[in-house]
């Protein structure tokens, strides 16, 4: 859960939303308070339950860098179970925690910990399932023939890599074109392929990195789905990605990158109500905007109100909930025609806007 | 058909050890290579200087038994000295090592370059196993091409020499025997370590051909117009990788140092010291290399 918030900083430095420890475990995405912040304590979700496991995933300040660029700056987080998106610009650093995650790089500061093993290690490796963005294959071998390897990877035995590579290419919905090479695949079909491959150890953690990319409509829900039933079966995903309206249906509980950092952590609407130096932006269309907007300044939530068309308004407002609970009661008392209220960013496209929008 | 987990079953079983994966690692490598029509070509190619020796020794067996003069016998020994000798399996090596860098000049690309190339790394080091099991799996790939194409083939000449001659050829050069494996060995680590190494570092098969085809023919004629026309040192020709090989892998065969031709030439332990540091280089920057990720080129 999202409740440990900074000071705003008149000096424009990055704030950043963490999330506290000891509350909101079951959806995952917890992270320690960072130095210096001054705990805001959100109510707890009331289905939420305190895990007494080891965390699945943690990352203890971590930072790596590339020469002289930073990938990760001090990022701590850490994952037991659900569904947790992760989102970000471009170089935000997602792709670098994911891989610092399964294994592949070693971070420069911090550690990260898979169950309490080092994520560099054999160990912590059997416990991730990674899919990654890219999709490199050796292109003349069939799909069934690279689960299988990848099941060898993994400790398989011979017979036991082919029963399951079998298992997994019926799950995925590729049983029908196993046979093929993965020259003759679509990106849809790699990315289905790839899946089987992070899933073929039955790992308890999966790191999806832009899995739903290249699949068609039907087979994103198909995908949606299964990542929901992994879920419900206890497994905890990490799933990045820019399609922000997909990741909004499958989880509620997002973490949020920016520059290297964990800017915010939580579900988006506890996010939102977090930024409260960010005014939330409603679109209103009414008969008469102008007199609409003189009496809209006069609420104390109101930042700001700018004209747009003869029929629309946008204002821009802290505290969404008492500004709402105030707009009803002015509308109500004015008797004025309301014909559309639209939250102009309710969604996860508008908090990363504010999140990372603005900061040069 | 579509996704569903409906026959998704958990794993109860037990997981080997990631050592066992070095082998499926090397079997995609030995896949990629041997799928190639150009590398049995190149094969191929190599199989003749064996088969020169083979049917060689055969024709020489089947001449003693021809009672020709010893004269001709002599000179048809003298050219390849298909005489049983640690010489003979020498030359063997000198002759084909010129086809053993050509393939893997080529195979070092689709070996290893390719997965630094295209991005294919992550889908190994994701997995449980570390990157040590990565790089040995890929150097048993290229050690089955390098053993191919030398250590069997001379195993075969002595093997078949054996036969030709007498049983007790087996039991009184069984040394040689194992100086055949010893200097397979040292090509394979040499080799290997140099094109891993390589291969990891340029990616590409141009120049990767370009930087062996430096290291294996340009090197040996600088080393060559240093020390036999410019008068250098004979230290000089210890930048010749071919020629430490070919002084060590003499060492192994029982061959005297003084023998060697072309003289001067340097000592075998000084041979031997230039070709481990070479290796130890060689395993330092892959330990350093095998990261997934560059996002900063």
């Amino acid at each position: 859960m999202p409740d440990v918030l900074e000071p705003a900083d008149p000096r424009g430095r990055d704030r950043a939303l963490t999330a506290d420890d000891a509350a909101g475990q079951r959806h995952g995405g917890a992270a320690t308070p960072a130095e210096g912040s001054v705990p805001l304590a959100a109510p707890p979700r009331p289905d939420a339950a305190v895990s007494q496991q080891t965390p699945l995933l943690l990352f203890q300040h971590v930072s790596k860098w590339y020469g002289p660029v930073i990938g990760l700056n001090e990022v701590t987080l850490e994952l037991r179970d659900g569904i947790t998106g992760l989102v970000g610009a471009n170089g935000a650093g997602k792709s670098t925690l994911m891989r610092l995650a399964t294994g592949q790089l070693r971070p420069d500061l911090g550690s990260v910990r898979v169950r309490g093993h080092d994520a560099w290690s054999a160990q912590a490796k059997q416990l991730v399932g990674y899919c990654p963005d890219g999709d490199a294959f050796y292109e003349e071998m069939s799909g069934r023939q690279f689960i299988e390897t990848m099941g060898r990877l993994c400790g398989y035995s011979r017979a036991c890599a082919r029963r399951r590579a079998a298992e997994l290419l019926e799950l995925v919905g590729m049983a029908g074109r196993a046979e093929r090479r993965l020259r003759g695949y679509s990106k849809g079909m790699r990315q289905r392929v790839k899946l089987a491959a992070a899933l073929v150890h039955d790992p308890p953690l999966l790191i999806l990195d832009e899995p739903l990319s290249g699949i068609d409509p039907i087979g994103r829900q198909e995908f949606l789905t299964l990542f929901r039933g992994l879920a419900a079966r206890g497994k905890c995903l990490l799933v990045s990605s820019h399609e922000l309206d997909e990741l909004e249906k499958l989880t509620e509980h997002v973490a949020i990158m920016a520059r290297g950092r964990i800017a915010a952590v939580g579900t988006l609407a506890q996010i939102r109500d977090l930024l409260d130096d960010h005014p939330l932006s409603v679109l209103v269309a009414a008969d008469d905007p102008r007199e609409l907007a003189t009496a809209l300044l006069a609420l104390d939530d109101v930042v700001g109100v700018d004209l747009g068309d003869q029929e629309s308004l946008v204002v821009r407002a802290r505290n969404p909930r008492r500004f709402f609970r105030d707009f009803g009661r002015l509308v109500l008392e004015e008797d004025w025609e309301i014909r559309r209220l639209e939250p102009l960013d309710e969604s996860a496209h508008a908090i990363l806007g504010y999140l990372l929008g603005g900061r040069r | 058909m579509g996704a569903s987990l409906l026959h998704y079953r958990p794993w109860r079983g037990r997981f080997r050890d990631p050592a066992w994966s070095v082998w499926p690692i090397a079997r995609v490598g030995l896949g990629v290579v041997l799928r190639r029509k150009l590398f049995w070509g190149l094969y191929a190619l190599a199989l003749l200087f064996f088969l020169m020796f083979f049917f060689g020794q055969y024709l020489l067996a089947y001449a003693d038994t021809m009672e020709l003069p010893p004269l001709i016998l002599r000179q048809a020994r003298g050219g390849l000295q298909l005489d049983g000798s640690g010489v003979m399996y020498r030359n063997f090596f000198r002759l084909q090592g010129s086809m053993v860098v050509v393939v893997l000049a080529l195979a070092g690309s689709m070996l290893m370059g390719n997965d630094f190339q295209f991005g294919s790394l992550p889908f190994y080091l994701a997995k449980p196993l570390t990157p040590r099991h990565y790089l040995v799996g890929k150097f048993l790939a290229v050690a089955v091409f390098v053993n191919l194409l030398t250590t069997v083939p001379a195993l075969a000449l002595f093997a078949q020499y054996g036969l030709l001659t007498s049983s007790d050829y087996f039991f009184e050069h069984a040394d040689l025997a194992a100086g055949i494996v010893a200097y397979g060995l040292v090509l394979t680590a040499c080799l290997s370590l140099l094109l891993l190494a390589m291969a990891g570092w340029l990616r590409r098969t141009i120049p990767l051909i370009m930087a062996w085809t430096t290291l294996f023919f340009f090197l040996r004629q600088l080393a060559f117009a240093l020390v036999y026309i410019l008068g250098y040192d004979a230290r000089w020709r210890l930048i010749d990788l071919w020629n430490d090989t070919y002084l060590v892998g003499n060492a192994c065969l029982g061959i005297e140092h003084g023998t060697v031709r072309p003289l001067p030439q340097p000592e075998t332990y000084e041979a031997a010291l230039v070709l481990g540091a070479v290796c130890l280089a060689c395993l330092t920057y892959l330990n350093l290399r095998i990261r997934a990720v560059e996002i900063v080129r």
